[in-house]
C-alpha cells in the first residue's frame, strides 16, 4: 500500500508540473500577472531540481498541506474535509442499496436458474453496464422528482429544515441532535442519488453473486451436505452463501472505484455538495490545487478500500492468511 | 440414431472445424449477440451514411429559436434544440464521433497494453515487476479521474480525448495479456518450439501471442462500450470534444441537462443513443466471450 501511495504522490506531483503553465499558474490562477508568477516561482523554489521539489512536496503532503484554493482562498485540506462526509454518506447509501439488493437478487436468480427472476436480473445487469450513470441520474430525477414529485432532487437537506452539524454526516448529525424532521428529510434527499449511483454496482453485484452461487451449487461438498440430510437452509447459509461471497467481495471492492467516479457525475446532477462537485468546479474554474487534492483523496480512498477487501478475504476464507 | 442426427453428424464430418469456425457457429446461434450486431450495424450505417440519412445539416438552424424547445413534431422526428437545430440529424451525425472515439481509444489501449503485457509476461523478472507496478498505480486512480487529469494536461482536442480514454484502458489489457501469456508460457508446445531452436522473439510472436489473444478480443469489444460511455462522461463534466460542427451525444445531453423539466427530449434521446450503442457492443462482447470459450458461460 505504501509504494502505491508514494507512486500516487509522484503522479500527482508530475501532474501539477505538466499542467499548461505549471504549478505557479495552479496556485495563482490564469489571470496572474508576470511579476507575481516570477515571485511565486522563486518562493516555491521551482528553480530547484525536480527531486528536491518532490521531497518538499511530499513533506507538505504528510503535514496535510495541499495548498490553497484559488477560487475560495481556503486551504484545500479544509475544503476536502468539509465535503468528504457528503460523498461518504452518498457512497455508503449507494453501496448499501447495491449490496442489500444485489446479493439476494443474484442468489435467488441462481437458485431458480433460468427462471423468470434469473432472466430479469440478466437483462437488468446488461442494461446496468450499458447506461451512463449521469443519464440514469437524470432519468430518476425527471421521473421521481419532476414528474411525480415524490422526492427532492437538489442538495442534502431542504432549505426550511435546520440542523446542527457536529460531524457533517447529515443523517448522523440528525440522530445525534435528535432532530427527527431533519433525519427523515436528509434520508429523503439521499434516496434518488443513492439509487442512481447504486444501480450499476447493483447490476454487477447481482450478476457476480449469481455466477458464484451457480458455481458453488455444483460443488461436491454441497451435494455431500445435502446427501447427509443437513437442513437445506443450513446448507445454503453455511456452505453455499459463504463460499459464494468470495468473488462478490472482490467485485464490491472494485466497484468502489467506479462508485467514486460515479459520485463525481451523480453529485453534479443532484447538486450534492460533495467531493465530486468540488472536483468539477475545480475543473471549471481551473482551480488546480483543489483538483490535485481531490484526485489524491479519491485515489487514496480507493487504495484503502482495496486493502480492506484483501483483509476481509482472510475472514471469509480461512485458507488465505497474510503474513 | 435418427436420420436427422445421422445427417447432422455427416455435415459436421464434412466441414473442417477449428477454434474460430466453432466460435462463429456458436456466436450465430446466440440471440443476444445477434441483437447486439443488429444495433451496432444500425449505428454504423447511421455513421457512414449520415449525410444521406439526416434530413438537415446538424449544425444549422432549421426551425425557430426557443428557450424551452418542444419535443418531436411534424417535420422534426425528434424535435429541435434551443438553437433550432434538428435533434435527429445531430444524433445521426453524433454516431460518427462516438463510434470513432470508441474504436480509436480501444486501439490505443490495446496497442500499448499488448506491448506492455507481452513484455511483462514473456520476459518476467524485474521487467515484469516494474511494468505491473506501474499498471497497479494506474488502476488505483478511478478511470474517469485519470481521464480528467490527462485531458486537463493535454487539452480538449478530439485526439487528446481519445488518447486519454485509451490510456485508462492500458492496464486492463496489459494485465489480461500478461496473465494469459503466463498460462501459455509453460505449455508443451512452447517447450517443443524452444527445444528445436526457435528464437525467443519468434516464439512470443508466432506461438504464444495468437494463443493468448482470445480474452483480449472479448475485453477489447467490451472496452469499446466503456469508452463511449467514458467520452460521454467527459463531455458531461465539460471536458468533451467541443467542436460545435461535430455533435457528440454526451455533449448534447450535457448542454441540455438543465432543460430536463421543459425539454426532456433533448436529454432523453441522446442518452438513449448512448445506452443502445453501449448495449449493442456489450451484447456482442458477451456473445464473443461465450463463443470463444463456452466454459465461461455464466
Amino acid at each position: 500500500m505504501v509504494p502505491i501511495l508514494l507512486g500516487l504522490s509522484i503522479l500527482v506531483f508530475l501532474f501539477v508540473r505538466a499542467l499548461p503553465g505549471g504549478p505557479a499558474i495552479a496556485l495563482l490562477g490564469e489571470r496572474a500577472t508576470e511579476e507575481s508568477l516570477e515571485q511565486i516561482e522563486e518562493n516555491l523554489g521551482l528553480d530547484e531540481p525536480l527531486h528536491v521539489q518532490y521531497v518538499r512536496y511530499l513533506g507538505n503532503l504528510i503535514e496535510g498541506d495541499l495548498g490553497t484554493s484559488v477560487s475560495t482562498r481556503q486551504p484545500v485540506t479544509a475544503e476536502l474535509g468539509r465535503r468528504f462526509p457528503a460523498t461518504f454518506e452518498l457512497a455508503a447509501a449507494a453501496m448499501i442499496f447495491a449490496i442489500g439488493l444485489g446479493i439476494p437478487l443474484g442468489y435467488l436468480a441462481a437458485k431458480r436458474y433460468q427462471g423468470v427472476l434469473d432472466n430479469v436480473s440478466l437483462v437488468m445487469s446488461l442494461i446496468g453496464v450499458s447506461i451512463p450513470v449521469f443519464f440514469l441520474a437524470l432519468l430518476l430525477k425527471y421521473v421521481f422528482g419532476v414528474q411525480l414529485g415524490w422526492l427532492p432532487t437538489i442538495g442534502r437537506l431542504g432549505i426550511t429544515v435546520s440542523l446542527d452539524h457536529p460531524t457533517n454526516f447529515y443523517v448522523l448529525d440528525s440522530v445525534l441532535t435528535a432532530n427527527w424532521s431533519a433525519f427523515t428529510d436528509s434520508l429523503k434527499h439521499l434516496v434518488l442519488p443513492a439509487i442512481a449511483l447504486g444501480t450499476i454496482p447493483l447490476a454487477i453485484v447481482a450478476r457476480i453473486t449469481r455466477a458464484a452461487t451457480l458455481d458453488v451449487l455444483s460443488e461436491d461438498y454441497v451435494r455431500t451436505a445435502r446427501a447427509k440430510g443437513l437442513d437445506p437452509l443450513v446448507v445454503d447459509r453455511r456452505h453455499v452463501l459463504r463460499n459464494a461471497m468470495l468473488p462478490v467481495v472482490t467485485v464490491v471492492g472494485l466497484q468502489t472505484g467506479l462508485l467514486l467516479t460515479g459520485a463525481v457525475l451523480t453529485e453534479t446532477v443532484f447538486a450534492w455538495p460533495g467531493l465530486g462537485t468540488l472536483i468539477l468546479n475545480a475543473i471549471r474554474f481551473r482551480d488546480y490545487a483543489v483538483l490535485q487534492g481531490g484526485i489524491l483523496v479519491f485515489a487514496f480512498i480507493f487504495v484503502v478500500v482495496n486493502l480492506l477487501v484483501d483483509i476481509s478475504y482472510a475472514f471469509l476464507n480461512p485458507r488465505i492468511r497474510y503474513r | 440414431m435418427s436420420i436427422a442426427e445421422a445427417e447432422a453428424a455427416q455435415i459436421s464430418l464434412e466441414r473442417p472445424s477449428g477454434l474460430w469456425r466453432d466460435a462463429l457457429d456458436r456466436f450465430r446461434r446466440n440471440p443476444g449477440a445477434l441483437v447486439g450486431v443488429f444495433l451496432i450495424v444500425v449505428f454504423i450505417i447511421a455513421a457512414v451514411f449520415a449525410p444521406a440519412i439526416a434530413p438537415f445539416d446538424p449544425g444549422k438552424q432549421v426551425g425557430p429559436l426557443a428557450t424551452n424547445p418542444q419535443g418531436p413534431s411534424e417535420g422534426y422526428l425528434l424535435g429541435l434544440d434551443e438553437q433550432g437545430r434538428d435533434l435527429f440529424s445531430r444524433i445521426v451525425y453524433g454516431a460518427r464521433l462516438s463510434l470513432l472515439v470508441g474504436l480509436v481509444s480501444v486501439l490505443v489501449g490495446l496497442a500499448f497494453g499488448l506491448i506492455l503485457g507481452a513484455l511483462a509476461g514473456y520476459l518476467g523478472g524485474w521487467v515484469d515487476f516494474a511494468i505491473m507496478r506501474v499498471m497497479d498505480l494506474m488502476l488505483s486512480i478511478p478511470g474517469l479521474l485519470l481521464a480528467i487529469g490527462l485531458v486537463t494536461i493535454l487539452g480538449r482536442g478530439l485526439f487528446q480525448i481519445m488518447l486519454a480514454v485509451g490510456v485508462i484502458q492500458i492496464p486492463i489489457f496489459a494485465r489480461l495479456l500478461r496473465g494469459s501469456i503466463l498460462g501459455q508460457r509453460e505449455a508443451d508446445y512452447v517447450l517443443a518450439a524452444r527445444s528445436v531452436g526457435v528464437p525467443g522473439r519468434k516464439i512470443l510472436l508466432v506461438h504464444i501471442l495468437p494463443n493468448s489473444i482470445a480474452p483480449l478480443i472479448v475485453q477489447g469489444t467490451l472496452a469499446m462500450a466503456t469508452a463511449i460511455i467514458e467520452v460521454a462522461a467527459l463531455s458531461f463534466v465539460g471536458l468533451g470534444p467541443n467542436d460545435p460542427r461535430f455533435p457528440e451525444w454526451g455533449n448534447i445531453l450535457a448542454e441540455n441537462a438543465n432543460r430536463l423539466q421543459e425539454s426532456a427530449h433533448l436529454v432523453f434521446f441522446p442518452g438513449l443513443a448512448i445506452v443502445l450503442s453501449a448495449l449493442g457492443i456489450n451484447l456482442i462482447g458477451d456473445g464473443l466471450r461465450e463463443a470463444i470459450d463456452p466454459k465461461l458461460k455464466s
